[in-house]
C-alpha cells in the first residue's frame, strides 16, 4: 500500500502551520490575560448584560502561596453570592438559606491552558483590535473571530499594563452583541484575606454537595460529535437536593457544553423538549431512552440543539 | 486485488483496472471490506475527526431510505425499484462526496485550519421556558467553562443572575 505518501503528508499536517498564522503577538496577548488571571489579587466592579438585563456585581481576587480565592456577590436584587477556594466552590443564596458545594475533582477544572491558546487557532481567528480605555485602564482588544458558524465570536478587552481582562463581549455571527461583562471599576492588589470571606454565617442553612467524581456513563455517547468539541470530562453528581445526573462536558478550547443525563424513573413531571436561552447560554432539554437529556453550553442555540439531538443510548455490550 | 484496491486508493490505476476494481467492488463483500479498512486506515493518519463512525454507510443508506418520498403512492408502486434505486444512487453519492472530501488533494504544507463546517439549520426548536433546575444546571457548567481561566469567576454571575428571575416568580 502506498500510504507512506499520506503519512508523511499527515506529518507534516500535524505541524503548527495553521498556529503561525496567528501572530505570536496575538498570542501572547491571551497568555497576558490568562497569566494576570491566574496571579493578580485585585477587587472591583462589572456589569453583566444581556439583551436588556444588565446586572451588576463585585469580584474579589486575593492570591497567595497556598493558592487563591476568589468571591463574586451579586449587588442587584437578591443577595447571593458565590466563594470558589482552591478546591471548592460555594454558593451562598441566603434567600433560602441554603448553600450549594461544587467540589473539584481530580482533573480540576478543564483551564484554558497556555499550551492550549495556540489550539483556540484551529477554530478562531485571533487578531489585535481597537485600544480603548476602559475603567481608567488602557486596554488592548483582542478579537477572536470564529471559522464556521457553531461557536460564537468574542471582543476580548486587556489592560496593556497587567493584561488583566477589563471587558469581554460575546458576538454572533451577524456580529450582534449576545452578552458582555465590563468592569467599570477595578483596583488591582491592595486585597486582604478577609475581604474574600463569605458574608453570610451559614452554619445553620442547608448544605447541597453535588458530589461530583469522574465516572463512566456506559452507553451514553454522540451520534457524531460537534466539530472542534471534544469531549473533556465525563462525571457523576447529584443536581439540586438528591437529584443524581450524569454529566459529560464538550469543549472547544474557550466555549464549553455540558451534558446532563438524568433518569425519568420516578419523575412524574414530563420532559418539556425544546430550548431555553439567556444570553450567550442555551439549554435544549429532550428525552432519549427514559432519560431527560439536558444540554446547555455558551455556543449558538443551532450547536447546543446539534449537540442534544446527538445523545444517543446504546446498551453496553 | 488487495494491490488494485491500493493503486485505485492513490489514484494510479489507469480508467479500464479503476472500472473493473470498481466494478469488483459491487459484488465482491471481501474487497468492500478492505476498501473500508483502507479508508478508515487512511482517514486516521490524514484528519482524525473525518473518521466515520462504525456503521456510517448504514445509517445513511436507513435515513435516505426513511426519507419521505415526494413520489404519489402510485408512482411508488408502479415503479418502486426506481425509487429504491434512486435511493441507492443518493446513498453512493453521498459516500462518494465523503470520500472524495478525505481522498481529495491535500494542501501539502498548510493544512486546513479546523474543517470548516456551517451548522445546517436543525429543525426550528421549540421554545420552552428556562428549567426550574436551570441555576443548578449551570453552576455545574460554568466550572468547566475553559473562560473561567481568562475571567476568574465573572461567568458565574449567569449562575446567580438566574436565581432573581426565579425568585422574582
Amino acid at each position: 500500500m502506498r500510504l507512506k505518501k499520506i503519512l508523511f503528508t499527515g506529518l507534516f499536517a500535524l505541524g503548527p502551520a495553521v498556529v503561525q498564522a496567528q501572530s505570536a503577538d496575538t498570542l501572547g496577548w491571551l497568555r497576558k490575560m490568562h497569566d494576570a488571571t491566574q496571579k493578580l489579587s485585585y477587587t472591583g466592579t462589572f456589569v453583566y448584560q444581556n439583551g436588556a438585563r444588565s446586572e451588576t456585581s463585585r469580584i474579589t481576587r486575593y492570591v497567595d502561596a497556598s493558592g487563591d480565592i476568589e468571591k463574586l456577590e451579586v449587588m442587584d436584587g437578591v443577595p447571593r453570592e458565590i466563594v470558589r477556594t482552591k478546591d471548592t466552590v460555594r454558593c451562598y443564596l441566603p434567600g433560602s438559606r441554603l448553600v450549594k458545594v461544587d467540589r473539584r475533582t481530580d482533573r480540576g477544572f478543564p483551564a484554558l491552558l497556555p499550551e492550549r491558546i495556540t489550539a483556540l487557532a484551529r477554530h478562531y481567528d485571533i487578531s489585535l483590535g481597537e485600544s480603548r480605555r476602559i475603567a481608567g485602564y488602557d486596554c488592548q482588544a483582542v478579537v477572536l473571530t470564529p471559522r464556521d458558524n457553531l461557536r460564537y465570536g468574542y471582543r476580548l478587552y486587556a489592560d496593556v499594563g497587567s493584561g488583566m481582562l477589563l471587558k469581554a463581549v460575546t458576538v454572533d455571527a451577524a456580529g450582534e452583541q449576545v452578552e458582555q461583562f465590563m468592569f467599570t471599576q477595578l483596583t488591582i492588589g491592595g486585597v486582604t484575606r478577609d475581604m474574600v470571606k463569605p458574608r453570610h454565617a451559614s452554619r445553620t442553612w442547608r448544605v447541597e454537595d453535588a458530589g461530583a467524581a469522574p465516572a463512566i456513563l456506559a452507553g451514553w455517547g454522540l451520534s457524531s460529535e460537534l466539530p472542534g468539541f471534544h469531549k473533556v470530562i465525563e462525571l457523576k453528581r447529584r443536581l439540586g437536593e438528591s437529584r443524581s445526573a450524569g454529566q459529560v462536558v464538550y469543549s472547544d478550547g474557550l466555549a464549553a457544553v455540558s451534558v446532563f443525563i438524568e433518569s425519568l424513573e420516578g419523575r412524574t413531571d414530563p420532559v418539556r423538549t425544546g430550548l431555553a436561552s439567556m444570553g450567550a447560554i442555551h439549554i435544549y432539554t429532550r428525552e432519549v431512552a427514559n432519560h431527560m437529556v439536558t444540554v446547555v453550553g455558551e455556543a449558538p442555540a443551532a450547536s447546543v440543539q446539534r449537540i442534544a439531538n446527538a445523545v444517543e443510548y446504546r446498551r453496553p455490550q | 486485488m488487495k494491490d488494485r484496491l491500493s493503486a485505485l486508493m492513490d489514484g494510479e490505476l489507469d480508467d479500464k483496472s479503476a472500472a473493473e476494481v470498481i466494478a469488483a467492488l459491487g459484488h465482491d463483500d471481501e474487497a468492500v471490506r478492505t476498501w473500508r479498512a483502507y479508508q478508515l486506515i487512511s482517514d486516521a493518519m490524514r484528519e482524525s475527526r473525518r473518521v466515520l463512525s462504525p456503521g456510517f454507510n448504514a445509517r445513511l443508506a436507513g435515513r435516505l431510505a426513511a426519507e419521505p418520498t415526494v413520489l404519489a403512492p402510485r408512482a411508488l408502486q408502479t415503479d418502486s425499484r426506481r425509487w429504491y434505486a434512486l435511493s441507492a444512487a443518493a446513498s453512493v453519492a453521498a459516500i462518494g462526496l465523503v470520500g472524495w472530501m478525505a481522498f481529495g488533494p491535500q494542501p501539502q504544507v498548510a493544512p486546513a485550519p479546523a474543517p470548516v463546517a456551517q451548522v445546517q439549520p436543525e429543525t426550528k426548536p421549540n421554545i420552552v421556558p428556562l428549567p426550574s433546575a436551570a441555576n443548578d444546571y449551570l453552576l455545574a457548567h460554568q466550572g468547566f467553562s475553559p473562560r473561567v481561566s481568562l475571567q476568574g469567576m465573572a461567568p458565574y454571575v449567569r449562575t446567580v443572575a438566574e436565581q432573581a428571575v426565579e425568585s422574582r416568580k
